[in-house]
């Protein structure tokens, strides 16, 4: 049972301090889980500590795979919306 | 000799209209004397003593503890820095070798900040490993801190031991409401807080945070963001607020808004205020409080004085082998920056004088008129056209010369040669300008100068190396007496009445 770090990850460094479990390490090209740490924060608060100070939609995923923090959940921006503005930027 | 330089709106009062009679610090002499002392030669607090010395930056503390919704964690915070703007960051240690290698090479250099990306209290090990390492390695440099405010209750007590009289606290609004429109989530109590409940916490440990400085005799600065439409009529109460409380400096930025930033104001189109707007705002504050007009919003890590950035001479891998002997860099600072007060103590006297003279010529009735001036510092324009990165803003009117601003060049550009939309940097350069009638320089090149006169901002070169206020004032003569400020331009700012 363990969270994981996957690449939408902007290397805020949030979430390493926060770990009750110190599974969280810096690494190339973002932060990673010790899968063998990492107690899903089990005993010592009732949410995930890493996916509640994590600022990024979808960098952290639950042990199923699922996004902790759906897209627009934190930012508010409606999801349609953040792709459009994608899609014009990349029209750059 | 100079012209006085007015920072407060001219005053109607009666009496000395120039309240101040002239100083280019007046907008602190309404402090407390040991304030003012503390103050005087900070490059970001005082006006004419950013022409001299500098400050510089580190990023030791990546971590924030907030969303801001003008923020894109990739980047810098952006309560301190231009969006869009990434800083390597530094371990502690690393964090005082740049600052004492950028010392012993630059003399000017007084003040060190942390100021993120991120919030440097939301890490308080590795800022407090920094600086008390900096109070006892370098003694002779300021130290600073920006935050946002969420945990600076809980650090009065360490950042008074250290060297620092400096605390900067962004403080948006104080009505939970609008909180609620700028900030989507807090990280409070190990959970994460999101809409009104989360601003409201993070409104009250600002307050907080700014009484408990003020009782340790530590110089708090409030810096405020101005988001149209969400908190442009609510920051004069704020001003109001913090001053009372004892805030010595409130500094009015402008929201920078940009899709391709994907900040949630970028991507949903809120939009940042326009020049005039934001000196609007600045003015009708500035009778409440000492305002900041000469805040860079300066890059995260930028080195050196002003318009300039020497941060290449300053890696890491450079800093690595420089042979850094402290002290006696410390002597030669001594010796610098003597001769800078004296400088700046014969430059203010100067300025009083001919303030005092001003009062007594005829008075022109003529209305007021901006102007932008390139220059790389000691107060003179002495710097070409083609090579500022930023321009100072200053408005010449009948009571004389005030400095209004800092203008970036590139402001709305990554800084590529061209932008998305096909435009240079030069007619980037000239809409940053929008608004001011002439702009002084040493030199400026053929072609910027027909695109700027076909702006209607009138190049003038004819002044390099002279101080910046008695030219301005000149061009503003000159202008006068050749019936040019006798139509009124297109657009009049309303506030410059
Ligand atoms: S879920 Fe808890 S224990 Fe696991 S990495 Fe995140 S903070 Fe650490
Ligand atoms: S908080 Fe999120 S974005 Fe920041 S380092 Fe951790 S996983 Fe990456
Ligand atoms: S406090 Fe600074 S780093 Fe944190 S979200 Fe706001 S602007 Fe970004």
């Amino acid at each position: 049972m363990a969270v994981k770090i996957i690449e939408s990850c902007v290397n805020c460094y949030a979430c390493e301090p926060v770990c009750p479990s110190k599974a969280i390490y810096e690494a190339k090209p973002h932060f990673l889980v010790n899968s063998k740490k990492c107690t899903e924060c089990e005993g010592d608060f009732p949410v995930y500590q890493c996916a509640s100070i994590c600022p990024i939609e979808g960098a952290i995923l639950n042990s199923l795979g699922e996004e902790i923090n759906p897209p627009g959940s934190l930012t508010g921006i409606p999801p349609e919306r953040m792709a459009e503005a994608m899609a014009e930027m990349q029209g750059h | 000799m100079e012209l006085p330089v007015l920072n407060d709106a001219p005053a109607a009062k009666g009496g000395c209209s120039t309240s101040s009679c002239g100083s280019t610090d007046n907008q602190m002499d309404s402090l407390p004397d040991s304030i003012r002392e503390k103050v005087q030669n900070h490059p970001c607090y005082s006006e004419d003593a950013h022409h001299y010395f500098a400050r510089m930056h580190v990023a030791v503390a990546p971590a924030c503890n907030i969303q801001c919704h003008y923020c894109n964690r990739k980047y810098d915070c952006s309560n301190e820095s231009r969006p869009g703007v990434v800083s390597e960051v530094l371990t502690p240690d690393q964090a005082v070798k740049k600052t004492m290698a950028v010392a012993a090479t630059i003399p000017q250099m007084t003040v060190l900040g942390i100021a993120g990306p991120g919030d440097p209290l939301a890490n308080p090990e590795r800022t407090f490993e920094t600086f008390r390492r900096l109070s006892e390695e370098a003694p002779d440099i300021k130290l600073c801190v920006s935050t946002n405010g969420l945990a600076l209750p809980d650090s009065v007590e360490e950042l008074s031991k250290h060297n620092i009289d400096h605390v900067t606290i962004t403080i948006n609004c104080v009505d939970p409401e609008i909180g609620a429109k700028i900030y989507p989530w807090i990280f409070w109590n190990n959970k994460r807080i999101k809409g009104k409940k989360g601003a409201k916490i993070l409104i009250e440990q600002q307050q907080k945070g700014l009484e408990m400085l003020i009782a340790k005799g530590i110089l708090v600065k409030v810096n405020s963001v101005m988001i149209p439409g969400v908190n442009d009529q609510h920051l004069a109460e704020v001003s109001k607020i913090v001053k009372s409380k004892g805030a010595f400096l409130h500094n009015v930025m402008p929201l920078i808004s940009e899709p391709e930033h994907g900040t949630f104001y970028g991507v949903m189109g809120q939009r940042g205020p326009t020049p005039d707007e934001l000196q609007d705002l600045q003015d009708s504050c500035s009778g409440d409080m000492n305002m900041m007009r000469h805040c860079r919003q300066c890059r995260a890590d930028a080195v050196g004085l002003l318009g300039e950035d020497r941060g290449d001479e300053f890696t890491l891998d450079k800093i690595e082998e420089m042979e850094i002997d402290y002290s006696a860099a410390m002597e030669k600072r001594k010796v610098i920056h003597g001769a800078i007060q004296a400088e700046m103590a014969s430059k203010r006297l100067e300025k009083a004088q001919k303030a005092q003279q001003i009062k007594e010529e005829p008075k022109l009735t003529t209305r007021p008129v901006l102007m932008a001036v390139a220059t790389s510092g000691q107060g003179v324009i002495n710097m070409h056209f083609g090579h500022a990165k930023e321009f100072l803003i200053y408005e010449a009117s009948p009571d004389g010369v005030r400095f209004i601003s800092h203008r970036k060049a590139d402001q709305y550009c990554g800084g590529d040669s061209t932008c998305g939309d096909g435009e240079s940097v030069l007619q980037l350069t000239i809409r940053a300008l929008a608004g001011c009638e002439a702009v002084l320089c040493s030199k400026v090149g053929y072609e910027p100068w027909e695109m700027l006169e076909a702006a209607g901002i009138a190049p003038n070169g004819e002044h390099a190396m002279e101080p910046i206020e008695e030219a301005v004032m000149a061009v503003y003569k000159q202008m006068a007496a050749a019936g040019k400020l006798d139509e009124k331009p297109e657009a009049v700012r309303a506030s410059a009445a």
